[in-house]
């Protein structure tokens, strides 16, 4: 087991290492100048060659690339991460503020999605082919092709129009006050949720087909076992481990899902934070943020194949 | 009685009457004059906005504007998003009167002279006025503001420089006197309308050299004026508090101002407004600005703002350095239409070479009769292609990159444009949409046939934007254009300090470019503004753009 845990580390930090050096040289070669940003269109077309100079030296873009990647090494190591280009903040700061929301909305996604997805699977695998399974699988597909944004207006219009309500505009944490802040994320995860419920649906679905199929389970019923034991305790365990495997995937897509639902609910998440630097130009964020994104992949991934192996010898074994 | 010597035995005791008489007098005698000194300094400086006796007092104004700054250093900006929410803490030498958002009235200046030649400016500073860090408000700061104004340090960029370019010296007569002696006089309207920009706040002189002259990253720098910083959300919130000590006594009305960020013409800002969260929401969009204008408790204004839309033609190519070629793309140009394309995604309306609403221009009936203004676009067209075929071109011109700035109504015109120029002068044109960052930088290489966007004046006054968008050398003269007889007029035209020669020779300009165009104009931006009727004291309908006027000073709540 440590030789599978050290392994699977050095491919995570592998991964991270690659991911950082993919990031901070595309946000270095795409064009535009953040300098627009930074001045505005006015400012930019008045500046000088010499004010552009000056600019660029404070701002730590004038030196060479690999001197700038360091310095962001340093920033990461510092735990600050580095300063945005614009109003100063770090973005340890910014990830504070902002990161505890979206981890709430990503959470309660993975929350819903599971109270969905697996009863929803569970009973179109007991019932193939019935009403219920159809139903089910019908509403599966529609949640997984409906664009998380396009809901997420849909939404928004609605509860404005009917019920002339909006969330707070501003984030308000759980421990400042739990119903405000349940207004700000509970739009965003059942959005997430839902559509990632779709998908653990169609695989428990699927999963537990093929289990209850499987010789113990006969036993089992033949044993004189209670359907619900067969089905929750015998087989739904065995079935589960690929549901598992998804959901850390899944959470992926809730990252970059958010992205989206975020600034369509109008949520000042990191989703939508990310969108803002990519306009203006804050690569000093975006190459944080990013990076962020992808430490919560790896580690969720890692955990996920760590308990992978725990649920199933054979695999720390192989 | 008490100017008798006093004797006897009484005078050798002194009773508690006669003490207190005694300390009246005295205390009258030395506060007597202090009193009346304030009194005096108070009708000698009168406060510019005297207080609504209706008004009520309390409250917090939620206000929503524009997205968040990228920087505080309101001198450097050049867009709302700093002077919207930063405003209320700052006040300037002299500014455009809240209540119409035209006239100039005074500020930290209370009164004004300008010598007969027009080459002096002096300014009458108020005394007693603090900052918000308790220092005094002295002539030194307003040096020290403008000095860097002015004259701005290397990789400190301040777009309202070249309002002040004639400012020779900036000279300190007494801590409450300034005078700014300019190298040659310039219109009085065009040096008072640069003053009294709402850009041009004061700041502390020790704040400035504490800060190596960049506030871009100084959040909270203390102003003078009416709300002082409590705290700011990036990109949520900025709230303010009431200045108890604020020198125009009375004002501010309003206990507190919470003001949010919020993405102009958004859906968010629309339904945050509908909705009732905010009560004051700035650059809405139509569709929402027209469901607010239906509700019986709401006020919807429309004003004019100093942005124009429009297209650049880039001279280096062969076909469009031809004045018949660039003529003829504008008169293919059906404006009513391209205004109707954007009308549910920003609000604009018809306009030429100068702001259609500025009194120096033509006037609009006017206009509207013009080739290229019309409704009924045929003669425009038939005189269009007459040039084509005169500059050689009748068959048209193929392969034309344009470029598009990533926004919505660029992006819905650029269509509608390509369509036009195809089916009226058979020129056919590749769209390149790119963010905006490498459109600025695109039109700055030329690196464009033609190039979309919009861009914004300093002043509504043609001499500003005579050199900056259509100067020779002007830093937003993206088509690289240049006109002789145009240059010479508008340098005549900065020094003409008759307003009716003025006026003239603004015309003849306009026909200049009309012939000549620099860059094709779409149309003109205009301002949606929506609030609850609870919110007073604000009349948006009369102001020239957003810059000016953001102070809420004078606005208060009716039910608070």
């Amino acid at each position: 087991m440590r030789k599978y845990l050290a392994r699977r580390a050095l491919f995570a930090l592998g991964t991270l290492v690659g991911v950082s050096l993919i990031i901070f040289v595309v946000l270095r070669i795409l064009p535009g100048d953040p300098l627009v940003a930074i001045l505005g269109v006015e400012g930019h077309a008045r500046m000088t060659p010499a004010d552009r100079v000056r600019i660029m030296h404070d701002l730590g873009l004038s030196d060479p690339l690999p001197v700038q990647y360091v310095h962001w090494l340093r920033d990461i190591a510092t735990g600050k991460l580095g300063k945005s280009f614009f109003r100063g903040d770090t973005v340890a700061e910014l990830i504070l503020h902002r990161g505890p929301i979206s981890a709430e909305i990503g959470f309660l996604a993975l929350v819903v999605s599971w109270l969905v997805g697996l009863p929803v699977g569970i009973v179109s695998a007991i019932k193939p082919n019935s009403w219920a399974d159809n139903v089910a699988r019908s509403l599966a597909i529609l949640f997984i092709a409906i664009p998380g944004f396009w809901l997420s207006m849909l939404i928004v219009l609605a509860l404005l129009f009917w019920f002339g309500y909006k969330a707070p505009l501003i984030i308000v944490h759980v421990w400042e006050s739990p119903w405000e802040n349940l207004q700000i994320v509970i739009g965003p995860a059942i959005v997430l949720g839902l559509a990632q419920g779709a998908y653990i649906a169609r695989m428990s679905r699927s999963c537990l087909l093929e289990v209850i199929g499987e010789d113990y389970v006969r036993t089992a019923r033949a044993k004189g076992a209670p359907e619900r034991q067969v089905v929750l305790g015998h087989a739904l365990p065995n079935a589960l481990l690929p549901v598992i495997t998804i959901s850390g995937v899944l959470l992926g897509f809730v990252l970059g899902g958010s992205v989206a639902v975020e600034q369509a609910f109008g949520v000042p998440g990191l989703g939508r934070s990310l969108v803002t630097a990519l306009i203006e130009r804050d690569i000093i964020v975006v190459q944080n943020l990013v990076l962020l994104y992808a430490v919560i992949f790896v580690l969720v991934n890692f955990v996920v194949d760590l308990s992978y192996a725990w649920l199933d010898p054979r695999i720390r074994y192989a | 009685m008490s100017d008798q010597p006093v004797s006897g035995p009484r005078s050798r005791t002194l009773s508690r009457r006669t003490f207190l008489r005694a300390a009246g007098v005295v205390g009258g005698a030395s506060l007597g004059p202090a009193v009346l000194r304030r009194r005096a300094e108070a009708q000698e400086t009168p406060s510019p906005i005297r207080p609504d006796p209706a008004a009520k007092r309390g409250g917090t104004l939620r206000y929503a504007v524009h997205n968040a700054p990228a920087h505080f250093d309101v001198h450097q900006s050049g867009t709302v998003a700093n002077i919207g929410p930063q405003s209320p803490m700052y006040d300037c030498l002299i500014r455009r009167d809240p209540r119409d958002g035209q006239s100039i009235i005074p500020d930290l200046a209370w009164k004004w002279d300008i010598s007969p030649d027009g080459k002096k400016y002096t300014f009458y500073l108020r005394k007693g006025v603090k900052f918000h860090d308790g220092a005094d408000f002295t002539a030194e700061d307003v040096k020290a503001t403008y000095d860097r104004i002015v004259r701005a340090p290397t990789g400190v960029v301040i777009p309202r420089s070249s309002l002040f370019t004639t400012v020779g010296e900036i000279v300190i007569v007494d801590p409450h006197r300034i005078e700014f002696r300019l190298t040659e006089a310039r219109p009085k309207a065009f040096m008072l309308g640069s003053f009294a920009s709402g850009w041009n706040i004061i700041v502390r002189k020790k704040t400035l050299e504490e800060n190596q002259g960049n506030l871009r990253q100084v959040m909270n720098f203390p102003g003078t004026g009416p709300f002082k910083h409590v705290s700011r959300k990036d990109k949520e919130v900025w709230i303010m508090e009431r200045n108890p000590n604020y020198w125009n006594k009375g004002l501010p009305y309003l206990d507190k101002l919470e003001i949010y960020h919020m993405f102009p013409f958004s859906p968010e800002l629309g339904s945050s407004f509908l909705a009732g969260k905010i009560d004051y929401a700035r650059l809405l969009d139509p569709v929402s600005w027209r469901k607010a204008k239906e509700m019986p408790n709401v006020t919807a204004a429309a004003f004019n703002q100093s942005v124009i839309q429009a297209f650049w033609m880039n001279m280096k190519k062969k076909p469009l350095a031809d004045p018949r070629v660039r003529r003829a793309i504008h008169l293919a140009m059906d404006r009513p239409t391209l205004v109707e394309v954007v009308k549910d995604t920003a609000p604009m309306q018809l306009g030429g070479f100068v702001y259609p609403f500025h009194g120096m221009s033509t006037p609009k009936a006017e206009l509207e009769k013009r080739l290229g203004y019309q409704r009924d676009i045929k003669p425009a067209v038939q005189e269009a292609r007459r040039l084509m075929q005169e500059a050689g071109y009748g068959q048209g011109i193929k392969g034309l990159d344009f470029v598009v700035r990533d926004i919505q109504t660029f992006k819905l015109w650029a269509v509608a444009i390509q369509a036009m120029l195809k089916e009226h002068i058979n020129i056919e044109t590749n769209l390149r949409t790119v963010q905006t960052s490498v459109w600025f930088d695109e039109a700055a290489a030329g690196n464009f046939d033609l190039a979309i966007s919009a861009i914004v004046s300093s002043l509504m006054d043609p001499s500003d934007y005579f050199t900056a968008w259509y100067g020779q050398n002007g830093p937003q003269n993206y088509s690289g254009w240049s006109n002789e007889q145009f240059h010479a007029l508008a340098k005549q035209i900065e020094r003409e300090l008759d307003d009716t020669k003025r006026k003239a020779m603004v015309r003849k300009a306009e026909d200049i470019l009309e012939q000549d165009p620099p860059l094709i104009p779409i149309a003109y931006e205009q301002i949606y503004d929506a609030y609850y009727n609870k919110v007073k004291g604000q009349n948006p309908s009369t102001f020239f753009g957003i810059y000016d006027v953001c102070r809420w000073d004078n606005v208060w709540l009716a039910q608070s």
